[in-house]
């Protein structure tokens, strides 16, 4: 009797496991190219879900003193300030002083599964030096009048803010995105500091919850339009739809009334949004959702067309159903917006600026520069460098290239990651670093010899 | 049919510790596969969210009272000797293994984390909990294990 119990247990078990291996596949060979998914037509693998998700963030550990990232040839990087607290965004004024948005995220996502506690112990590891502690949520400015690289003035700017990012100025009106408010502040220029309180323009989807906290901000040409990204309020739905209102969308502000409209939605987490030059198109790069697989789904940059849906939750890169959202929208779907080129899976682009200047090298005119802030949810680290996309016609024109790179160190640990990108009056590259709590200036190797 | 009791060795003041601590995980199996279902039928992702707690509080609850158990099962071999411990000790070993497993289920992303996966797991649970629970029945209320003389 014992022994019939025994064998009917052992066949329930071999059964089980066989089943949930089939519903499970482990973690394939990753002979992936990630560099396939760079460009108009990435390769898309099957969608996979893990038993043990693979979760791989680099510790954050910081630049040692004489340590700077790597440039590619032809190019030089410097440290334009260091010591600063969690910065991630970049605002050149017209007078060439560059506004420096360091910030911290709400904090208020609530402990919702025993996986949110696990999560974020990991993530507490990764942004574990991203500011020491002291004062963000701020604003500091950096003067360097005579462009040698060495601010000259450093003052805070604004402070007390509430989770900043983006910044935009039209004419004497300075606008800052927090992530639960769209605030209008005077701005006169060779302004070092503003104390004037501001006055919201209008509210933004803040908590609760806040999982996508930051609002890239962009002014529209001509100045009447503010364009803010909101991101979405999860990974997947995995918070309800309920707290997907209004967000993974681009929002189109009035300036003078703040009346606000959807501009395009379908887009999980928004940033660096910036219009082309060339054709006065508004583009963005999206960070897409995470947990079907190390080579899925790619993050991407794409213009962003007016009343345009781009798939999120329901698909990704076009008609791509996400198995993990129910109630479906074939609806939706039907009329999701394929992007218009790939940045590879999980690099975490947060930043993007034009290059219309001439100081670089002239290959780096009109394209755009992306900073990619780096993977988390993939075993081989992707991202953790500055690319440059570049740009014919106002549209991506041949493979994205490494800018700025070694923001990792030799044990993988990270000694900086980058967020925000900018151009200087200069024509040089800002980078903000918001875990070595530094901005980089790329300028041509040749320059000292010019200057001096 | 022995004419003792066979004796419990984790016990306080002669109460045995582990039939004290069966029926938490038990339950929140039982709960786990009731959230799913009412998870499945409604896609409301607060269901899934007490399936995510309850199998994982499960677990943990079933991990100590599999201790307790264990402790039994090897301090006396006259327990060993009765012909359900062996399926009960190897069954419950599956349940744990079986809801260890539904756990990492459940930390995926909505809809995949229940269902067809999550949902099928919380079901053989509770199926394979019936067999072990009444196998552990009748070992206490047959044969008489951790029973004062």
């Amino acid at each position: 009797m014992t022994r019939a119990y025994f064998r009917t247990g052992l066949t329930g078990l071999a059964g089980l496991l066989l089943a949930s291996a089939c519903a499970l596949p482990a973690a394939s060979a990753d002979d992936f190219d990630p560099m396939s998914q760079v460009g108009p037509n990435p390769v898309l693998p099957e969608p996979q879900q893990y038993l043990f998700p693979p979760m791989n963030i680099a510790k954050a550990v910081g630049w040692k003193e004489g340590e700077k990232p790597t440039v590619a040839p032809g190019l030089k990087i410097e440290a334009l300030a260091t010591g600063l607290e969690h910065p991630r965004f970049l605002y050149v004024l017209p007078n060439g002083d560059v506004l420096v948005v360091e910030s911290q995220g709400p904090g208020v996502e609530p402990v919702k599964r025993p996986k949110d506690l696990v999560m974020g112990l990991v993530m507490s590891i990764a942004t574990g030096s991203g500011g020491k502690g002291g004062e963000s949520n701020r604003v500091t400015l950096l003067r360097d009048a005579d462009g040698d690289g060495k601010p000259e003035t450093r003052s805070v700017f604004l402070e007390h803010l509430s989770s900043p990012f983006g910044v935009a100025l039209v004419g004497s009106d300075l606008y800052v995105a927090n992530t639960d408010s769209l605030m209008h502040y005077p701005y006169k220029e060779g302004d070092t500091k503003i104390t004037d309180p501001g006055k919201p323009l209008t509210e933004l989807p803040g908590g609760p919850i806040d999982h996508h906290w930051t609002k890239s901000l962009v002014a529209s040409p001509d100045g009447s339009l503010l364009y803010v990204g909101v991101g979405s309020n999860s990974n997947i739905t995995e918070n309800g739809m309920q707290a997907e209102k209004n967000r993974a969308a681009i929002w189109e502000v009035d300036r003078a009334t703040g009346r606000w409209r959807i501009f395009a939605d379908g887009l999980r987490n928004p940033n660096g949004l910036t219009f082309e030059p060339t054709t006065g198109a508004l583009w963005a790069v999206i960070n897409e959702r995470d947990e079907l697989g190390p080579d899925l789904v790619p993050d991407y940059m794409t213009s962003v067309k007016d009343g345009g849906f781009y798939g999120w939750p329901y698909s990704y890169y076009g008609q791509h159903i996400d198995p993990r959202v129910q109630p479906q929208r074939p609806d939706l779907v039907a009329k999701a917006i394929m992007p218009d080129y790939a940045l590879s899976s999980h690099v975490a682009p947060l930043g993007m600026a034009f290059n219309t200047a001439d100081s670089l090298p002239a290959k780096y005119k009109g394209g755009a520069f992306v900073g990619e802030h780096g993977s988390w949810d993939r075993d081989k680290f992707n991202g953790y460098k500055v690319v440059f996309v570049p740009f014919k016609d106002g549209k991506p024109e041949g493979k994205a290239e490494d800018v700025v790179t070694g923001f990792l160190d030799h044990n993988l640990a990270a000694r900086g990651r980058p967020v925000g990108v900018a151009i200087d009056k200069s024509g040089a590259l800002l980078i903000a670093d918001d875990v070595g709590n530094t901005v980089w200036r790329v300028t041509p190797a040749q320059q000292t010899a010019a200057v001096k | 049919m022995a004419d003792f009791s066979p004796r419990s060795t984790a016990r306080i003041a002669k109460h045995p510790i582990h039939p004290m601590l069966v029926p938490f995980p038990i339950a929140c199996f039982v709960g786990a596969l009731l959230t799913d279902i009412a998870y499945w039928r409604s896609a409301e992702m607060m269901w899934s969210n007490f399936s995510s707690w309850l199998v994982s509080a499960g677990v943990v609850l079933g991990i100590i009272a599999a201790i307790a158990g264990l402790v039994d099962f090897i301090g006396d071999r006259n327990i060993r000797k009765q012909a359900p411990a062996w399926p009960h000790v190897i069954g419950n070993l599956i349940v744990l293994i079986v809801a260890t497993i539904n756990m990492f289920v459940h930390t995926h992303d909505a809809w995949t984390s229940v269902v067809p996966w999550g949902l099928t797991l919380s079901a053989v649970t509770v199926v394979l909990l019936l067999f072990t629970g009444w196998m552990g029945w009748a070992m206490v209320y047959r044969h008489r294990v951790g029973v004062a003389e």
